[in-house]
Formats: C-alpha cells, sequence, structure tokens
C-alpha cells in the first residue's frame, strides 16, 4: 500500500490550497503540481481561472433549473403555489455546494462567498428572493476583479436594493437602511460616520427603483430622487439633477477609494484568510496595496498570501459549517449524483449545512456569515459536525444519489496492513497529510485497536468498525481547521 | 457505575502502543471522575473491535439525577433582534405626537388593551393580556442605553456586554454566572447555534438548536467516539473547549430530551420562536440546572412593511410573541413560579414614520417583564413626551440595566457590581 501514496504536497503549499480551497484531494493537488506549485496555482487562479477546464462544476447547473428563471416568473410560480421562493433559495446553496465541491478553480468560487457575506443580501425574504440567484452570478463576475466596480453593481442591484429598503425610498422621507449599513457593513466601518452622513447617504440613494409584487422590473424613477446638496464623510456634492444616478455612481466609488474602505475590505480579508484579529501592520499594509491598485483585488490577495503572517497561520482558522460540510464530501470522496428525489444527497446537502449552525447565505442580519471563529466555535456547532461526520463516515445518511467509497478503497485484498500503517493511508487520503501521533492515538481510542494490529478483510474494523475510523479523522482538530 | 473509577484502567492489555496513551487515559480518568460526580451514567462494556475484552474507559448514557435544586430561579432572556419598534408594541396614546408623526403607522387608541391614561397594548398582544390582568406582565416603556448607538451591531454588542468601558468580552449573563452557585454546565444555555454575547466569556455555556439535536451521535453503543473526541480536543482553542462543553452538556442533557414537549392552551404558535420556547420549557420542567436562557425572535428591523392593524410585520411578530410567551408560561405549570422573561432590543425606532410604513433607528424602547416576582398589570418607567422631527427620538428615562439589575438582585441574589461593574441603578419597581 505504501508505494501507492500518492505524493503530498509540502505543508506550505497544503496551507494555501486549503486555506483558499474548500478540501485538499488529489484532483486539486494534481492542478498544483501541473501549474508548477503552489505559488503558480495560485497565481493562475487569480488571473487565469478560466485556464482551469471547470465542466464538471458547470453542468451542476442545470440540475435546478429554476435557479435561471426570471424574477416576475418565480414569483407568478410562488403565487400560483408552484414552487415557493425559499424551495428556489434552497437550490441556490444547494448549487453552491456541489459547486464548490466540485470546482476546480476555489479561489474563484471562494472570492465570490467571500463578497456574497460582505455585501450580503440573505437568501430568506420573500420580495429580494426573485433577484438573489442573479445578485450571486453578479458577484461572481467581479469577484476577482475591482471593489469599486463591485460595489456600484451591488448597491445598485436590486437585490440589495429590496433587502435593504431602498427599492421603494423616496425624496419624501428617504428611508434610512440601505444608506446606513452601505457606511457601516460594505465601506467605511461603524464609528467612521454619523447621523447626518446616513441620512444624505440615504437621501443620494433615493431614485433607485424595483416595481415590487408586480413585473419586478428595475428601473430610476427621477420624481423620487431628492435633490439638493449633499455631503458625507468629505464627499460633496450640488446633487441638482432630477436624474441622481452620477451622484450615486460619483459617491460610491468615493467611498470604494476611502481609506477607512480600504481598511475594511482588508480587515475582512485577512480575517476570514490570516486570523481572527488579523495585525494591524498586515491590515495597513493591504490597504496600500488595495489603494494603489485603484482597488483592484487580484494584487491585494497577493500581497496577503505573500505575507509572513499568512504563512505563519496554516490551520488557525475554524472551517464554517458550509465550509466543513463541503471539505467532509470531498475528504471522503463522495460523489454527488443529478438529485431524483427530495432527499437526494445533492438536495439534502443544504440541510446538513443548516444543521451545522448555517446554509450558505442564509445569516439574517445584514452584517453577513461572520469570518471569525468564535461564531463558529459553539457546542451546538461541535453537535452538529459531529453528527454529520458520524451518519457520513457510515454512509448512513445522506444515502441516496451519492456514492461513498467502501472500506476497500484503504484495506488492500491480499496482505493485511498494520493499523497505524492503515491511519496513516486514510490521513493522506482524507487530509493530504501523514497521521500525526494524536490522531493516531485518536483512532486507537475510536475503533480499539493497536497500533501494530494487523487489519485484513477479515477483521471487525474492516468489516463493520470503518466508520469508527472515518468518523474520528474527521471529527479531529486536523479535519476542522483550515 | 463508579467501579471503573477506581480500579485501574488495565493499561498492559488496553495499550495500543501510542506514545501518548498513558497521559492520554489519566486525562480522561480525571475528567471521568469529574463527570461522573455530576452525572450518573451507565458503563457500557460493548465487544471490543479487535476482541481484546472490555473497553474499562466505556461510558456513555445519560444523567440520571437533576444536577440543580430544582427550586431555583430561571431568567430567560429573550432579545428581540432587529430593534423593535416599542411605540408599536406599548403604545404612548396620550401623547398626541405619536399620532401626528405617524398618519400611517400609528395604532388607534381605541384599538388598545390593557389600556391606562398614558399607555396600551398593540392589539396583536391579546394572548398576553390574561398575564397582564393577573399581575405577572410588565412594562418599562423609554428605556434603553445611556448613550444612542443606531448602529444594529455595535448597540447589540454593547448592550449585551453591559460594561461601558471595559475592553473584556464578557457578557453580563456570563457575570451573573460566576456569581451564581451551581455545576451544571447547563447553567447557561443559549437557544440557537451560537453563543450571544450576553453570555460569553469565561463561564462555559451551551448552545443547543433543538434539545432533540442535543446527543454526541455515535455513543449509544460505548463510550469509545467520547474518548476519541476528548483526546483530539484538548487544547485551548475556542472549539476545544466547544468540543467539551458539548460532550458535557450534551451527557447533561438526558433528562431534558427524556422531557416530552408540553401542549399548553394557548397553543405554541409553528414558528421558530415558538418552538425555542417549547424547548425552553422542556429544559427547566427536566431540571438540568439552566439557570440563563437566552432566546432570539428576529426580523425586527422593520424599514418598510411594518404594517397596519391589517397587515404586516408588526402585526406578525407581535403576535408570534405574544404567542409563544403566553404559551410558554401556560406550559411551565407550577414551574412557572420560578421562571422570569425579560425582552430586549439592542435600540427603538424613531418617532416618524418613512415613507414605507417603516421607522427607520431611533434609540429607547420598552421591555416587557413576565413571570416569577414580577409586579405586573402596570406600565412603569417616565415618560419623557415625543418630537415631531426628522430625529425625534424617544429618549431614555430609565437604563435597560436598572431593570436587568432589579431581576437579578431579587430573583437570584446577586450583587449589581458583579454583573454591572461600576453601574448605579435606579429603583424601577417592576420586581417585588
Amino acid at each position: 500500500m505504501a508505494k501507492d501514496r500518492p505524493t503530498l504536497l509540502s505543508p506550505s503549499q497544503r496551507h494555501l490550497v486549503t486555506r483558499f480551497g474548500y478540501g485538499v484531494d488529489a484532483t486539486l493537488a494534481r492542478d498544483v503540481r501541473r501549474a508548477g506549485g503552489a505559488s503558480a496555482w495560485f497565481e493562475r487562479q487569480l488571473t487565469r481561472p478560466g485556464s482551469f477546464p471547470d465542466a464538471p462544476a458547470e453542468a451542476v447547473r442545470r440540475w435546478w433549473p429554476d435557479l435561471d428563471r426570471k424574477p416576475a416568473d418565480l414569483w407568478q410560480r410562488q403565487v400560483q403555489e408552484v414552487r415557493g421562493g425559499w424551495q428556489v433559495m434552497e437550490d441556490y446553496g444547494r448549487w453552491l455546494l456541489v459547486r464548490r465541491i466540485r470546482t476546480r478553480r476555489p479561489v474563484l468560487e471562494k472570492m465570490t462567498e467571500f463578497w456574497e457575506g460582505m455585501l450580503h443580501v440573505p437568501v430568506s425574504g420573500d420580495a429580494q428572493f426573485t433577484w438573489r440567484v442573479d445578485y450571486g452570478d453578479t458577484i461572481r463576475r467581479h469577484a476577482l476583479g475591482r471593489f469599486d466596480q463591485l460595489l456600484l453593481e451591488t448597491t445598485t442591484h436590486p437585490a440589495m436594493l429590496i433587502f435593504l429598503s431602498a427599492a421603494t425610498s423616496t425624496k419624501r422621507a428617504p428611508n434610512e437602511n440601505l444608506g446606513r449599513e452601505l457606511l457601516e457593513l460594505h465601506t467605511l466601518g461603524a464609528g467612521q460616520y454619523d447621523e447626518d452622513d446616513v441620512k444624505a447617504s440615504a437621501r443620494i440613494l433615493t431614485g433607485w427603483h424595483v416595481d415590487l409584487w408586480k413585473s419586478w422590473d428595475r428601473s430610476y424613477v427621477k420624481e423620487d430622487h431628492w435633490t439638493g446638496k449633499v455631503e458625507v464623510r468629505g464627499f460633496s456634492h450640488t446633487n441638482r439633477k432630477a436624474d441622481g444616478r452620477a451622484v450615486t455612481k460619483e459617491y460610491l466609488r468615493y467611498l470604494a477609494h476611502h481609506p477607512d474602505t480600504a481598511h475594511r475590505v482588508c480587515e475582512r480579508l485577512a480575517t476570514k484568510f490570516v486570523r481572527d484579529d488579523p495585525p494591524r501592520s498586515l491590515v495597513k499594509r493591504l490597504a496600500k496595496v488595495y489603494l494603489r491598485n485603484d482597488t483592484a483585488i487580484v494584487p491585494v490577495l497577493r500581497a496577503l498570501v505573500a505575507s509572513k503572517e499568512f504563512r505563519a497561520s496554516a490551520g488557525d482558522k475554524l472551517r464554517d459549517p458550509s465550509e466543513d460540510v463541503v471539505a467532509t464530501y470531498r475528504a471522503l470522496g463522495v460523489e454527488v449524483g443529478r438529485p431524483t428525489r427530495n432527499d437526494s444527497g445533492a438536495n439534502a446537502m443544504i440541510w446538513q449545512a443548516s444543521g451545522l449552525g448555517l446554509s450558505p447565505h442564509a445569516w439574517p442580519r445584514p452584517d453577513g456569515t461572520p469570518v471569525t471563529d468564535d461564531v463558529w466555535a459553539s457546542p451546538a456547532r461541535a453537535l452538529g459536525s459531529m453528527s454529520m461526520h458520524w451518519s457520513m463516515a457510515g454512509g448512513w445518511w445522506p444515502s441516496h444519489g451519492l456514492r461513498y467509497r467502501e472500506p476497500k478503497a484503504w484495506v488492500p485484498a491480499k496482505k493485511p496492513i498494520r493499523f497505524k500503517d492503515l491511519v496513516d493511508d486514510v490521513s493522506r487520503d482524507l487530509l493530504h497529510r501523514p497521521a500525526s501521533r494524536r490522531l493516531l492515538e485518536t483512532a486507537c481510542l475510536a475503533t480499539g485497536c493497536k497500533a501494530r494490529e494487523k487489519i485484513d478483510r477479515e477483521h471487525g474494523l474492516y468489516q463493520w468498525g470503518f466508520p469508527r475510523l472515518l468518523a474520528a479523522v474527521l471529527d479531529s482538530p486536523d479535519h476542522l481547521a483550515c | 457505575m463508579t467501579t471503573h473509577e477506581t480500579t485501574s484502567p488495565g493499561r498492559t492489555s488496553r495499550s495500543c502502543g501510542c506514545p501518548d496513551f498513558d497521559e492520554a487515559r489519566l486525562a480522561l480518568s480525571r475528567r471521568r471522575l469529574v463527570g461522573t460526580a455530576l452525572a450518573g451514567g451507565a458503563v457500557a462494556l460493548g465487544p471490543s473491535l479487535a476482541g481484546t475484552g472490555p473497553q474499562a474507559y466505556a461510558v456513555t448514557g445519560r444523567t440520571a439525577t437533576a444536577l440543580a435544586a430544582p427550586g431555583g430561579s430561571v431568567l430567560v432572556l429573550l432579545s428581540l433582534r432587529g430593534a423593535a419598534d416599542g411605540l408599536s408594541l406599548v403604545v404612548p396614546h396620550a401623547d398626541p405626537v405619536y399620532y401626528a408623526a405617524r398618519p400611517r403607522l400609528a395604532i388607534p387608541a381605541a384599538s388598545l388593551l390593557a389600556a391606562d391614561a398614558m399607555f396600551g397594548l398593540h392589539p396583536a398582544l391579546a394572548p398576553l393580556v390574561p398575564m397582564w390582568n393577573s399581575g405577572t406582565l410588565a412594562a418599562v416603556h423609554a428605556t434603553g442605553m445611556a448613550t444612542p448607538n443606531r448602529s444594529h451591531f455595535a448597540a447589540m454588542e454593547a448592550i449585551e456586554d453591559a460594561a461601558p468601558g471595559s475592553s473584556e468580552r464578557n457578557g453580563w449573563l456570563n457575570r451573573l454566572l460566576g456569581e451564581l452557585p451551581g455545576t451544571s454546565p447547563l447553567q447557561g444555555t443559549a437557544m440557537g447555534n451560537q453563543v450571544p454575547t450576553s453570555l460569553f466569556g469565561a463561564h462555559p455555556a451551551f448552545v443547543v438548536n433543538r434539545v432533540d439535536n442535543a446527543k454526541v451521535s455515535g455513543t449509544e453503543e460505548d463510550g469509545r467516539r467520547l474518548a476519541s473526541l476528548r483526546h483530539a480536543w484538548t487544547g485551548s482553542s475556542p472549539m476545544s473547549r466547544a468540543v467539551r462543553d458539548a460532550i458535557s452538556g450534551a451527557e447533561t442533557f438526558g433528562l431534558a430530551r427524556d422531557t416530552s414537549a408540553g401542549t399548553p392552551t394557548p397553543a405554541y404558535p409553528g414558528t421558530g420562536l415558538g418552538k425555542a420556547l417549547s424547548d425552553v420549557s422542556r429544559i427547566v420542567r427536566s431540571g438540568v440546572g439552566a439557570e440563563v436562557i437566552t432566546v432570539d425572535q428576529g426580523d425586527w428591523d422593520m424599514h418598510t412593511d411594518a404594517g397596519t392593524l391589517e397587515w404586516g410585520d408588526m402585526k406578525r411578530n407581535a403576535g408570534d410573541l405574544a404567542s409563544s410567551i403566553a404559551a410558554f408560561f401556560a406550559d411551565l405549570g407550577p414551574a412557572a413560579d420560578r421562571v422570569t422573561l425579560v425582552t430586549l432590543s439592542e435600540f427603538g425606532r424613531r418617532v416618524k414614520e418613512n415613507d414605507d410604513y417603516g421607522t427607520d433607528h431611533g434609540f429607547g424602547n420598552v421591555m416587557f417583564v413576565a413571570g416569577a416576582g414580577v409586579r405586573g398589570g402596570r406600565y412603569y418607567g417616565s415618560w419623557p413626551g415625543l418630537h415631531d422631527t426628522l430625529d425625534g427620538d424617544l429618549l431614555v428615562t430609565t437604563d435597560y440595566r436598572s431593570v436587568l439589575a432589579e431581576v437579578v438582585t431579587r430573583r437570584f441574589g446577586v450583587s449589581v457590581a458583579q454583573v454591572f461593574p461600576g453601574f448605579a441603578p435606579q429603583a424601577v419597581g417592576v420586581m417585588a
């Protein structure tokens, strides 16, 4: 068995692709090696993600045809009780999860997820669901582009306008919801604006309109736009024209280029991709890169990955619920097929994520899916993770529309294998790293096997105890950390 | 069942050859000693996979006895997330500015419930009127933090931390736990998936989504999975602590899982809040030692579509709140004499309505206090009067900590200084 072992990426390479991916498997390791190492792979992921063929991931979209229906169509189907919006949104989460399992462009996917978290529009919500898939697609198009363009697209997108009450805001009494969260969550940050800024921000954003509950068309309604001088944190405009679209664009461009925004964006990036409470010096450095490059994302990510803080952070982050689900499928090598029933694996995945605490983009508040570990390090999460690992280690649930690997994938047919070598093989396969001493001890405790014990296909471990070993590996910090 | 605590675990026959096995084993025994002092689980001697005999450490099962004196007080903190509009929940019908500032949103005085000369309850709160009339429900108006903070996120942190000026991340309920005797890992329990700021801190907090899920799957046969988990998660990281808390909490939680859901009249609504409070009732009735329990109700951020008496989010959310609380106290039965429930929101809404049947972020709010020890059937607080301007806010005349301080000192006998450092509460009178 030992001679068949796949070559492992070095720890530093493993770190980079783990943090910016969804779990290292053989395909990913091969992509990295072919690209000439993790750095070269990362550069290609940033600048030419299309050069990684991704047909199996692209094909998944067709599994849930409602994802490509127009807003008015989706709404009609909800009203006529053909299919509820919440069901379409479940499909959206499922699509994201299966896509993350399959994709060979994990950096693009990870950054799409990151921006969808920061510029958050929750999937639940009777009105915004109509535009929510388009919103995610819009973000994916800009995920490795420039923040100023991304911010313009998201702020004026119907899903955001609906969610944060700007779709029907008028000059008579401008709704402050989007104007405020734009400043607090999407750009400058808490404490960097005052109540007059909020009011002016809300006034600037009047006029952007969505025809709610009817056609769901987007438009700009000049009669609703508040005119007159506006000032927000150094941004000033006479705002005389009834058409305020140009003012909005200038305003968003100003915000995207503000040093406080640079700080906030880079702090969140560093929190997600380096560690909770990232060093101020790192955030400052990244913010400089962001401003110097006209808010382009790629140079910031390059600088982040090149930093000593990033290199020193291997294993310091905890996988969030969705990441745990995806990494578990990838680690076990579960093949996910097109769903044909309600409880097919590709459908059930969304309930697995919510069982761990959160399905994709279901965070109910506008601040979006948290990127700090402490939120996810809760007993409820621990119980949820252990439950999922256990049921998947045994292939017990979900069981329909999936193919799990059998113990024979690890235990050779002819010659018995020592338990410690078996644990090492499983660790290399599931975690892409040799088994640590602690993992071996853990596996001994979990199975009752001794390190030197011979395991063959007659052995109880092979016959019926294998889930205990796989669960012990999945439950370990080595799997939950990334 | 303590046999295996005191006998040697039989290292020679059990050694797996792992270098750290003995150390792990000792750690396991220590934990077991602590664990079994609390819980009376059963030893399951499952067959070894390798056929090497009984597993000496194999313990699982659930608590056989309640952990705390069943007569202790319980505080349920119900957070209305998103900033509820206190001016709709408890309407100041005698303040003319209220009607002037809210031509479409204002609740007509004639429809109000439990009205006095100044205030009345939103009609959707009808399920709570029996509690109001029997004197177990009160409202304190114009409450909040000393200074306005209109950021949901910053305000939630500040109001739940409740220690202005301190940089320690230690919520007020966590500080309260530190003052309470008792050893249950469930002493502080949050319903949901995350530890809220109020419970975050040095003392462990258990978090449970649904009572029936609060168990470690795969531990039915023997204790191997728990032993391996404990061995894997010995570090000091937040997740290590969470795993250990999960294991001890889930073991203790057996009684709550065995306690059946109540079928009160009025019934629980089929909402998230209704389900959560039904589970809280099971936890309290089972006597597992939970003394501080947090529950959330979301969706109070009504910038649009708060609506009127006929339609909208306010009618829906207020109705859910009232039905859930009424069902909860009916369900508790005799245990209701021990339980005090308090509602809290990060801030209130502005006086003036905006253009689409909603209100923007404001300042002062109302708090409800219900259950044990409450001098109910009346409105508390001092009314500052409203102003019909764009910035018009309900000013805060009662610091929310004064209300909470009254609850914790009267129900738990703890000192204010420990729970709300540096704070001198004013008398509210809402608690007996």
